[in-house]
């Protein structure tokens, strides 16, 4: 007999199915069809421009950014735990290898250059291997969908090699490896 | 209603009460969503509910050398949780429950702020009863030494709202996005009016499939998260107030918690496991009458280098109030 409690507990599972991808993962890939020559912040697009102040108060462009290098690597940091072992990582294991590239951290927290630079030196990033970057409109975060560990590569030539989370680096050096 | 009967509900209602404070908080924008604790049925009831609010607080964290940094200037970072939970005895040592938490997830630095909210990762479980504590009033023989044990099975559910599903920011982020099981035990004995506790906890998650990161799908792979293990271990008093059988017990836990590191299809990933320390307050009002008691209870991490890695560090404020079906 189709009781009260099943009802309840039919409708309960019901509701638990509409909680998104993680009840029921998918490992099929969905990526879009991109349009060649197009501009954008997927992979094989071309890397929208941007002017943004580093910590030191000197703008930086996708152009300046890319200036005499192979590449650029754009992470963006909210300065926590999880950020801190993502630059961590970069900076023990990836750096050193690739010293053709520009490695940068988007805060795109902090409301001025002066708190910006205060949080890079409290969490022990400041005048290192790494440029910070002051995302104060958003320019950034806006322009590659960046949030909390989005890493990003763009080449010499502005294309966007890689744009997804920070994982365990091996994605990041594959990448690097093959920049032309 | 006798004077023993009352006693044993005040036990239970404690008891109870004791098991759900120690739990870790796991919540943070940042680093996935929180879940309730598990929820204990008392020996001689059929049934709890039980409604509890949580304002978890944060105050900086641990850094990969076990560092405290201190959060942005400007920033205050909040999280707040409405927890729901019941729990059923189906039989003399069978209990099962189910939590689910509702989240709120309150985040301000000086660039940006951003208020979001979603329901957080649901836990059911099932516990066994190995043996009854008999909470002694004074030790006549060894029988009024054995404590009471409990053997479990913790499941949690990814029902909160991941950095996997279609959610473009990380403040949007109310839970973890894995299944996780998790085998507990827990020792408890009570010598009136004191009692002690010992929680423990091993979990393991279930890897899963990745094709979507912040709303933006991606070359698929599998990720899985690193081993859980918890302790805690808490002592308490409880004062009898006045004939009527009404108490207020208090009670302090230290909490340890560690997760091993995740893995990338198979690979480990070196430096992403975390651990946390942290110390916890709690008072418990139980009135025999009406079955039923509330609480308060404040979780302390300890801001100091050394107490946790690659965590962050929080305040957490509860309330609560439960209800015992007898």
């Amino acid at each position: 007999m189709f009781s009260c409690k099943s009802a309840a507990l039919l409708l309960f599972l019901v509701g638990l199915t509409a909680c998104g991808d993680n009840m029921f993962p998918s490992g099929t890939d969905k990526r879009p069809v991109i349009q060649s020559g197009s501009s954008g912040s997927s992979v094989t697009q071309k890397a929208p421009d941007f002017s943004v102040s580093d910590t030191n108060y000197a703008t930086v462009t996708l152009a300046s950014s890319l200036s005499g290098k192979k590449g650029a690597v754009i992470y963006f940091t909210m300065w926590c735990p999880v950020c801190d072992s993502h630059m961590s990582s970069m900076r023990t294991s990836i750096i050193p290898s690739f010293s053709d590239v520009n490695f940068f951290l988007v805060d795109y927290l902090s409301g001025s250059v002066a708190e910006s630079a205060a949080s890079a030196s409290a969490n022990g990033y400041a005048g290192g291997v790494f440029t910070t970057l002051v995302d104060i409109n958003h320019t950034l975060t806006s322009n590659f969908n960046g949030t909390m560990g989005t890493t990003v590569v763009v080449d010499s030539a502005g294309i966007v090699r890689m744009n997804e989370d920070y994982r365990d680096g091996t994605n990041l050096r594959t990448i690097l490896t093959a920049l032309p | 209603m006798k004077q023993e009967t009352l006693s044993i509900i005040t036990a239970a209602l404690l008891a109870g009460a004791a098991t759900l404070f120690p739990a870790q908080s796991q919540a943070a924008s940042c680093c996935g969503g929180g879940s309730a604790a598990s929820l204990t049925v008392p020996k001689y009831a059929t049934a709890v509910a039980d409604l509890s609010f949580d304002a978890e607080l944060y105050d900086g964290y641990w850094n990969q050398n076990r560092k405290h940094i201190a959060d942005p200037s400007g920033s205050d970072l909040k999280q707040y949780r409405m927890n729901m939970g019941a729990g059923y005895r189906f039989a003399t040592d069978w209990q099962t429950s189910i939590s689910l938490p509702y989240i709120w997830n309150d985040n301000k630095y000086s660039g940006v702020s951003s208020q979001t909210n979603g329901l957080g990762d649901m836990t059911v479980s099932l516990t066994y009863e190995l043996s009854d504590d008999n909470s002694a009033w004074k030790v006549r023989d060894i029988g009024d030494m054995i404590p009471g044990v409990s053997l479990g099975l913790s499941f949690l559910l990814p029902t909160g709202l991941s950095p996997y599903d279609n959610q473009e920011s990380s403040f949007d982020i109310t839970g973890r996005g894995f299944y996780r099981l998790d085998g507990t035990l827990l020792i408890e004995k009570t010598i009136r009016p004191w009692n002690i506790s010992l929680a423990l906890a091993y979990g393991t998650y279930l890897e899963r499939s990745i094709n979507r990161e912040y709303g933006k799908y991606v070359e698929p792979y599998k990720k899985d998260l690193g081993d859980r293990f918890s302790a805690s271990l808490s002592t308490g008093y409880t004062y009898i107030l006045g004939t009527g059988g009404d108490s207020i017990a208090g009670s302090v836990s230290y909490t340890y918690m560690k997760e091993a590191d995740a893995s990338f299809n198979g690979k480990r990933d070196s430096g992403s496991g975390f651990d946390k320390q942290s110390l916890g307050l709690a008072v418990t009002y139980s009135n025999n009458d009406s079955n039923w008691s509330i609480r308060t209870g404040w979780n302390h991490a300890v801001k100091q280098n050394g107490w946790g890695q690659n965590f962050p560090t929080t305040n957490v404020l509860s309330v609560g109030v439960r209800y015992v079906f007898l």
